[in-house]
Formats: structure tokens, C-alpha cells, sequence
């Protein structure tokens, strides 16, 4: 990808054309990424037929209702 | 030091401890590879029952054998050719049983689309390691793409020890989706490129 392309295009083909090692700093964004959709989504958003309760987003919504 | 690079260091000293022991009784790590094998279909079997914590805590066992089997090979001065592709070809069926528990789990519950969505992960953790090893047969080296096996298999304890499975097969499906069209991409471009000549 050539250096006039816009960075936020840039950002999202390297994430998408992953060439980096692990333990490198784009490595431990990914890793934060995933456990953040992993632990964060609430589970009825996925229709996790095993998870109970709605995590903590869906903690944070009921306590603003 | 990176975050993932602390973890990995904490994580190697019981692992060097069990791997002296190993080296100690001059275990083959054919054998290794194998008992690893075992171990995880009895993971599977937990995850196949909905026993997601004590199915992590198998896996973790499981994948000590797993990772420790090289190690023991080098220190053991047993490193072959096909301890190397017996290791591959046992990853593949560990990899093919943890998925074909949850398999077993959906359709019990009668949730064909999570049925569907493990089967799918499944072909593409599996077509991950095939692109790999058939690009590598045709270029140097073919390790473009996220969803490598350890990604997936610390993906499944995460899963399975916080009951967060569906979240964590959604990420390996997408991430694994991308690794197979980086790896055809990535060939593709080096055989377009032309050939030096050793």
C-alpha cells in the first residue's frame, strides 16, 4: 500500500493484511481489541446459547434505564 | 517489554521445569505429541458436556504437551523430519476435536446457527493451517495473517474458563477468514514475483 493512501485506510489494511510478529505493540492492540469485544459485548447481542447475564455493557445500560 | 511478552516469560518457567522433567525421563517426544492428543479430546468431551471450566483447565494441560514436545525434542537431540509432521497432523486433529465438542454441544441445545457458525470456524482453522503449509511447499515462507494456532487456542481457554464461547468463536471465524485471504494473497504475490535462481 503506497504512502499517499490516507492513514485511517493505511491502519485498516494493515489490520486486515496482518504481517506483524507477536509481542510487538500493534500485537498487544489486537490482543486488547478481541478481549475487549470478547468480555465486553453483552452475550444476548450474540445469542450465546451457554453465557448468562448481559456482561458488563449490559450492566451499564440497565444502570442507566 | 510488551504486554503479550510479559505473559509469555511468566508462563515459561513452570514449562522449563516441566521440560527438564521430561528430558529427565527421556520421554519421545513422539509420545508427548501424542498424550497432548489425548488430553484434548478429553477437553473436547467436557466442552461437548457445556463443563466449560474444567474443559480450559484440560486444554491447558493438553497444550503444555504440545508446546513442550519440541523443546524436548532439541534437548533430547531427537529432532526429525517426521516428528515434525507427525506434531502437525496431531495439532490438526486436537484442533478438529475441541470444535467438534462444541459442535456436539449446540446441536444438543438445538442451536443450528451456532452449529453452523463452530463448523465454519472450523473449516477456516483448518483451511489457516493448510494455506500455510501449501504456500510454504511453493514459497519460502507464508506467515502473513492473526488466527495462527496459539491465538486460537488461548482464544478457546479465555472462552471457555470466562463462559464467553460464542464471542470467542465469532473472533476466531472473522480473524481466521482473513489469515486464509492473507496467505492466498500474500502467495500470490510472491509468485508473481520472478524466481531468482538459488
Amino acid at each position: 500500500m503506497s504512502q499517499n493512501t490516507p492513514l485511517p485506510l493505511r491502519i485498516l489494511w494493515n489490520a486486515f493484511f496482518w504481517t506483524y510478529e507477536r509481542a510487538t505493540w500493534q500485537y498487544d492492540l489486537m490482543v486488547i481489541a478481541i478481549l475487549a469485544f470478547v468480555w465486553l459485548t453483552p452475550p444476548s447481542w450474540l445469542g450465546d446459547p451457554m453465557a448468562g447475564g448481559s456482561g458488563p455493557i449490559g450492566w451499564i445500560l440497565e444502570q442507566l434505564r | 517489554m510488551t504486554f503479550t511478552g510479559l505473559i509469555g516469560r511468566i508462563c515459561l518457567f513452570p514449562l522449563e521445569l516441566i521440560i527438564k522433567t521430561s528430558v529427565a525421563l527421556k520421554i519421545h517426544p513422539n509420545i508427548l505429541t501424542f498424550v497432548g492428543l489425548l488430553i484434548n479430546v478429553a477437553a473436547a468431551w467436557a466442552l461437548a458436556v457445556g463443563a466449560f471450566v474444567p474443559a480450559g483447565g484440560i486444554m491447558i494441560v493438553g497444550n503444555i504437551f504440545d508446546y513442550i514436545d519440541g523443546k524436548v525434542a532439541n534437548e533430547l537431540n531427537a529432532v526429525s523430519a517426521f516428528g515434525g509432521f507427525w506434531d502437525s497432523v496431531i495439532d490438526r486433529f486436537s484442533d478438529l476435536s475441541l470444535f467438534i465438542g462444541l459442535i456436539y454441544l449446540y446441536s444438543s441445545m438445538h442451536r443450528t446457527d451456532y452449529v453452523i457458525v463452530a463448523a465454519l470456524t472450523m473449516m477456516f482453522a483448518i483451511m489457516t493451517s493448510y494455506t500455510r503449509a501449501r504456500a510454504e511447499s511453493l514459497i519460502k515462507k507464508c506467515k502473513v495473517g492473526f488466527m495462527e494456532r496459539p491465538e486460537r487456542i488461548v482464544l478457546f481457554m479465555i472462552g471457555a474458563f470466562t463462559n464467553r464461547m460464542a464471542a470467542v468463536l465469532w473472533v476466531i471465524l472473522v480473524l481466521s477468514v482473513f489469515t486464509v485471504a492473507d496467505r492466498i494473497i500474500y502467495t500470490y504475490r510472491e509468485l508473481r514475483e520472478p524466481q531468482v535462481a538459488a
